[in-house]
C-alpha cells in the first residue's frame, strides 16, 4: 500500500538536500556567469557615464522622438499582427475542430511549423511571392493584362503585419483548436434543447469558453510580434523599424553601446510587463470542464453548405503556401547565369569560393551555422536535463524562475549582452562563434526543459528504486534506467533545437562580426543583394531542415506520451 | 542463510508518524509477513529496510552488521515492488540480468545469459526473454520482477504486496509457487500484504501491524488460536470480544463473570484488576444447548455452513452452525481465552 504521506517522498531522489544543492547548483552558475553577469552589465551600461550613476541615457532615449517613434510603431504593429492573426487563425481552428478529413494530421501538425520555420526564409517567400515582380504580381498580371503591378505591399507596414500573420495565425489556431476541444460537447448541444438558434448559441456558449484560450493565445502572439526582429529588419526596412531593429542598428551598424543598452533595458522592462499579463491571463480562467464523451466531428464536404468554406480555403492556402512554395520554386528555376539552372544554385551555395554578396564562402556559412547548431544544442540539452533535474529535486518556484529566465529576455538584448561581454576577458579569448553557441544554447535551453521535464517527472520513481535496490549507484542508476527513458524526449527537444539555431538570425546578426555568418545571415544578405537564386536555395535547406524537425516532434513527441507517460 | 534486525525503528513524515517503533528479528531461511490494513507503516518498513528511506530512529542489522548508513545500493537487500517497476525500454531478459549487469556483483554476459535462463525457467517463463514488459500479462510481470530481484542474490528479499493487482485464482496459485521458490532457495524473505489468507498461507511467522506498531509477532495458528490483544483478535478471522469480570486466577487458567455465567478461560496478559474482555471464536461454541440464547438477526449461507448474527443478552455474537435449527438458538462456549481491556482498540478504527 503507498502511504500518501510516503508518496510526497517517493518523488525525491533519494539525495539528501546538500546533494540536491549541488545539483541546482550546476545550471544556476553557468546561469550566472553567461547570463545573469552580462544582462547586470548592460543594466550597468544604461545608467552609468565616467563612473557615475546616471539616468542620462535612459532619459535620452526615452525623450528622443525615434525611439518613441520605434516604441509605439512596434506597439500598433504587433497589435495589427495580433488581430489578423486571430482573424485567420480562428477559421483555421474552427475548420480543424469541426470537420474531419483526409490529411487533417499532416495540418495540424504544421500549425506547429511557425515556431521553429525561420524568419528570414518567410521575408524571402514574401519577396519572391508578394513583390512587385514576384509570383503573385505576375500572374495577376499576365492573367488581367496588367501593366504595373496589381499589388504593392513591399516595404510597408501591411508587409510586416501579413508575414507576422503567417506565423501566428497557426498559433491562434491551435490553441483555438486545443480549448474547443476540450470543451464538452453537451454544453453546445444544451442551447439548441433549449431552443437557441445556433449562431445565438456560438455567441452565448462557445464564444466565452473559447475567450481564455483566445486571451492567452493574444498576449502570446503580442509579445512574439512586439519582439520580431528578421521580418521587420528585412520587409520593412529603416522606415519601419521596431524596437528591435533599433537595439540592432545602435549597437552594430551605429555602435552606440550606451544608447543601445539603455534602449534594451526600456524594452526589458516592457516585455517584462507583457510577459506578467501573459501569465495572469491564463491564471485568470484556470477552470477546466470534464467531457465527458469525445467530441463528433462531421466530414467535409458533407453538406452543401460547406462549399462556403472553399474561397477561404484557397486564400490561407494562397497565404500559407505561396510564399514557401516560391521559395522552393525559385531556388529550382530561377535562371544562373542565363541558363535554366537545374540543381545549379544548390551547386553554387556549395561552393567554397568567398562570395563577396555575403563576405564568406556559401559553405563555409552553412559548415559554421552547423558547427554552432550542433554544439549550441548539445549545449541546449546540458543546460535543460540539469535544470530539470534540479527542478525535480527542489521544486523552488524561485528556482524556476531563475531557470526560465532567458526566455522572457529578447533575442536582440541576450545577443547585446553577449556581445559586450565578449569584448572583454576571460570571454574575450573566446572567438564570437562561441558567444552565438552560447547566445543559442541560452535562448533555446528553456523548450528543453519544457519537452523533458513534465516526461521526466512522470517516471514512476520506483523505476529508479528498483535499479537501486538491484546494486546500481544513484548515477548508474540515472544513465542507466532514466537517460534511456528520456531518449525520445531528448532526441525531439535536439532536432527542435537544432532547426531553431540554424534559422535563428536574431542573436546571430547582434553577435556576427567578420568570418561569423550563419546560414540566415548569408540569406539576408543574398536578399539585400537581390541574389535571390541562392537566397533561395539556402533557405530551402532550412526549409527542409524545419520541417524534418516537426516530423520528429509529432512523430516522436507522440510515441514518447504514450509509451511511458502513463505507466 | 542470513539473519535480520530491526529494532526500535522509527519514521516520521512531516506530522504523520508512519512507524513508530518497530522491532522484529528473521532467522535465515524464514519468511515474516507484515500484516496490517492500508496506510499503517508496512510499506514505508520495508523501504527503510532496503535504504530507500532513512529512518528517524532505529537500528537495522544484517548479520550484525548495521545497514543504516549505507545506500541502497550497497545493502545486498532486494525489494519486489508494488507495481513491478519493470524497465520498460528493457526486455525481459534485460529487466532480469540488469543488477547482474549495473549492480555490484557484475558477471560476463555468458554467466548472465545462463543466470537469467535459469531464473526464468524458475519462475516458468522460459520463452518470453525477448518479450517488453507491456508484452507481459500481470502475472508474468510479476514473475519477472521476483526473478530480476533474486538475480542479484540479495540476502534479503523484501516483497511489497506483490500479488496485489493480481486476480484471485491468480493470486492463489502464485502464492504456492512464492512460497516454494523461497523455500528451495532459503531466502530470507520480508513479505508484506494486507491479505490475511496470503499471510497465513505464505508466512513461517506473521506480524499484525496497526497505526505504525507491531502488535504481535507469531505463528499463523499462535496468532489465530491465542492473539495478545483485542485488535489482533479481531483483525485475524471472526471473533466476539464480550466484557467480563476477573473473579480469580487459578492454575493459570481465569475465572470469569460473562453475560452473568460464571466461566473458565485461558489467560496470558492479565489485566490488573476486575474487568477484562472474554475473547471466543464463532467455532468454539457448541451449539444445541446451553445457557446463551441467540436472537438471530441476520443469518448467511456460506457453503458449507451458515454465519449466524445476532444478539445474546444485549452483546453482538457471531456463531457458525451447520444447518439453521427451527427453535431458538442456544449455546455454550467450550473455549475463550481472557484479554486485556487496557489494550482494547478495535480493527474497525
Amino acid at each position: 500500500m503507498a502511504e500518501p504521506v510516503a508518496k510526497a517522498f517517493y518523488r525525491r531522489l533519494n539525495l539528501r538536500r546538500g546533494a540536491s544543492l549541488a545539483w541546482a547548483s550546476l545550471p544556476l552558475s553557468f546561469l550566472a556567469c553567461a547570463f545573469f553577469l552580462p544582462l547586470a552589465n548592460i543594466f550597468l551600461l544604461g545608467v552609468r557615464a565616467d563612473g557615475q550613476w546616471t539616468t542620462a541615457h535612459l532619459r535620452a532615449v526615452l525623450s528622443d522622438p525615434y525611439v518613441r517613434h520605434l516604441f509605439s510603431f512596434t506597439a500598433l504593429q504587433a497589435f495589427l499582427s495580433t488581430l489578423l492573426s486571430f482573424v485567420l487563425g480562428f477559421p483555421l481552428g474552427w475548420f480543424l475542430t469541426c470537420y474531419r478529413f483526409p490529411g487533417k494530421g499532416l495540418i495540424r501538425a504544421f500549425t506547429l511549423a511557425p515556431f521553429v520555420l525561420p524568419p528570414i526564409t518567410v521575408a524571402l517567400g514574401f519577396f519572391l511571392f508578394f513583390g512587385h515582380t514576384g509570383y503573385l504580381n505576375n500572374a495577376l498580371r499576365s492573367a488581367f493584362g496588367l501593366r504595373e503591378p496589381p499589388l504593392r505591399l513591399l516595404y510597408s507596414l501591411w508587409a510586416i503585419v501579413l508575414a507576422h500573420a503567417f506565423y501566428n495565425a497557426p498559433v491562434f489556431a491551435r490553441f483555438i483548436h486545443a480549448a474547443w476541444n476540450a470543451i464538452d460537447p453537451a454544453l453546445e448541444e444544451a442551447p439548441s434543447v433549449l431552443g437557441v438558434p445556433r449562431l445565438r448559441a456560438f455567441f452565448t456558449v462557445t464564444l466565452p469558453l473559447l475567450l481564455p484560450a483566445i486571451f492567452s493565445a493574444a498576449a502570446l502572439v503580442f509579445v512574439l510580434c512586439f519582439l520580431s526582429f528578421a521580418i521587420p529588419l528585412s520587409l520593412g526596412g529603416a522606415r519601419y523599424a521596431t524596437v528591435e531593429v533599433g537595439i540592432y542598428l545602435y549597437a552594430q551598424v551605429y555602435l552606440d553601446f550606451s544608447r543601445a543598452a539603455a534602449l534594451g533595458m526600456a524594452q526589458v522592462f516592457v516585455t517584462l510587463g507583457l510577459a506578467y499579463f501573459y501569465v495572469r491571463a491564463g491564471g485568470l480562467w484556470g477552470g477546466r470542464q470534464e467531457r465527458l464523451r469525445p467530441r463528433s466531428t462531421q466530414p467535409f464536404l458533407s453538406r452543401p453548405a460547406h462549399v462556403l468554406w472553399i474561397p477561404w480555403l484557397l486564400l490561407s492556402a494562397l497565404l500559407f503556401i505561396g510564399p514557401i512554395g516560391s521559395v522552393i520554386a525559385d531556388s529550382f528555376s530561377r535562371p544562373l547565369a542565363g541558363k535554366p539552372p537545374g540543381l545549379g544554385w544548390y551547386r553554387a551555395i556549395f561552393s567554397r569560393e568567398q562570395s563577396p554578396f555575403i563576405g564568406t564562402s556559401p559553405l563555409g556559412s552553412i559548415l559554421v551555422s552547423l558547427e554552432v547548431a550542433g554544439l549550441s544544442t548539445l549545449l541546449a540539452l546540458f543546460l535543460g536535463l540539469g535544470g530539470s533535474g534540479a527542478l525535480r529535486v527542489l521544486r523552488s518556484r524561485v528556482l524556476e524562475a531563475l531557470l526560465m529566465a532567458p526566455i522572457a529576455v529578447s533575442s536582440v538584448v541576450l545577443g547585446l549582452a553577449l556581445l559586450l561581454a565578449f569584448r572583454r576577458p576571460p570571454f574575450a579569448y573566446l572567438s564570437d562563434k562561441f558567444a552565438l553557441v552560447l547566445a543559442h544554447g541560452l535562448m533555446f535551453y528553456p523548450f528543453v526543459v519544457r519537452i523533458v521535464r513534465p516526461i521526466w517527472e512522470g517516471l514512476t520513481p520506483s523505476w529508479v528504486e528498483a535499479a537501486r535496490t538491484l546494486g546500481a549507484g544513484r548515477l548508474r542508476a540515472f544513465l542507466t534506467v532514466e537517460v534511456p527513458l528520456l531518449s525520445q524526449a531528448l532526441l525531439v527537444a535536439g532536432a527542435f533545437c537544432l532547426a531553431l539555431s540554424l534559422g535563428e538570425m536574431t542573436a546571430a546578426a547582434m553577435l556576427s562580426q567578420g568570418e561569423l555568418v550563419t546560414l540566415p545571415l548569408s540569406i539576408y544578405r543574398f536578399l539585400s543583394a537581390r541574389r535571390f537564386g541562392a537566397a533561395s536555395a539556402m533557405a530551402t535547406l532550412l526549409i527542409v531542415i524545419t520541417v524534418a524537425a516537426v516530423a520528429v516532434w509529432e512523430w516522436l513527441g507522440e510515441r514518447t506520451l504514450r509509451a511511458y507517460g502513463q505507466t | 542463510m542470513a539473519r535480520l534486525e530491526v529494532e526500535n525503528l522509527h519514521k516520521r513524515f512531516g506530522p504523520v508518524v508512519a512507524v513508530n517503533g518497530v522491532s522484529f528479528a528473521v532467522e535465515g531461511g524464514e519468511i515474516l509477513v507484515l500484516l496490517g490494513p492500508s496506510g499503517c507503516g508496512k510499506t514505508t518498513i520495508l523501504r527503510c529496510i532496503s535504504g530507500l528511506e532513512r529512518p528517524d530512529e532505529g537500528e537495522i542489522r544484517l548479520d550484525g552488521h548495521s545497514l543504516v548508513h549505507l545506500p541502497p545500493e550497497k545493502r545486498d537487500v532486494g525489494l519486489v515492488f508494488q507495481n513491478y517497476a519493470l524497465f520498460p525500454h528493457l526486455t525481459v531478459e534485460g529487466n532480469v540480468a540488469y543488477g547482474l549487469r549495473h549492480g555490484r556483483h557484475r558477471t560476463s554476459r555468458k554467466e548472465r545469459k545462463k543466470k537469467v535462463a535459469e531464473l526464468l525457467a524458475l519462475v516458468g517463463l522460459s520463452g518470453y526473454a525477448q518479450r517488453k514488459p507491456h508484452e507481459l500479462s500481470e502475472g508474468q510481470k510479476q514473475r519477472v520482477a521476483l526473478a530480476r530481484a533474486l538475480a542479484v542474490e540479495p540476502k534479503v528479499l523484501l516483497l511489497d504486496e506483490p500479488l496485489s493487482a493480481l486476480d484471485a485464482a491468480l493470486r492463489r496459485e502464485l502464492r504456492r509457487e512464492l512460497r516454494r521458490i523461497l523455500k528451495d532457495r532459503g531466502t530470507t524473505a520480508v513479505y508484506v500484504t494486507h491479505d490475511q489468507e496470503e499471510a497465513l498461507v505464505l508466512g513461517d511467522r506473521v506480524g499484525i501491524m496497526r497505526e505504525g506498531g507491531l502488535e504481535q509477532v507469531d505463528r499463523p495458528e499462535e496468532l489465530y488460536l491465542r492473539p495478545k490483544t483485542p485488535f489482533v483478535a479481531e483483525f485475524l478471522g471472526q471473533a466476539n470480544v464480550w466484557p467480563a469480570r476477573l473473579l480469580r486466577m487459578e492454575e493459570g487458567k481465569a475465572w470469569v463473570v460473562l453475560a452473568g455465567e460464571v466461566l473458565k478461560a485461558e489467560a496470558f496478559d492479565v489485566p490488573k484488576g476486575e474487568e477484562a474482555l472474554f475473547f471466543f471464536r464463532p467455532e468454539w461454541v457448541e451449539i444445541g444447548s446451553g445457557p446463551f440464547v441467540v436472537e438471530v438477526q441476520e443469518a448467511e449461507f456460506l457453503g458449507h455452513h451458515w454465519e449466524v448474527r445476532g444478539v445474546v443478552r444485549g452483546l453482538p455474537v457471531v456463531l457458525y452452525v451447520s444447518e439453521l435449527p427451527h427453535g431458538p438458538l442456544s449455546f455454550q462456549i467450550v473455549r475463550g481465552l481472557l484479554l486485556n481491556p487496557q489494550k482494547a482498540v478495535t480493527a474497525e478504527e
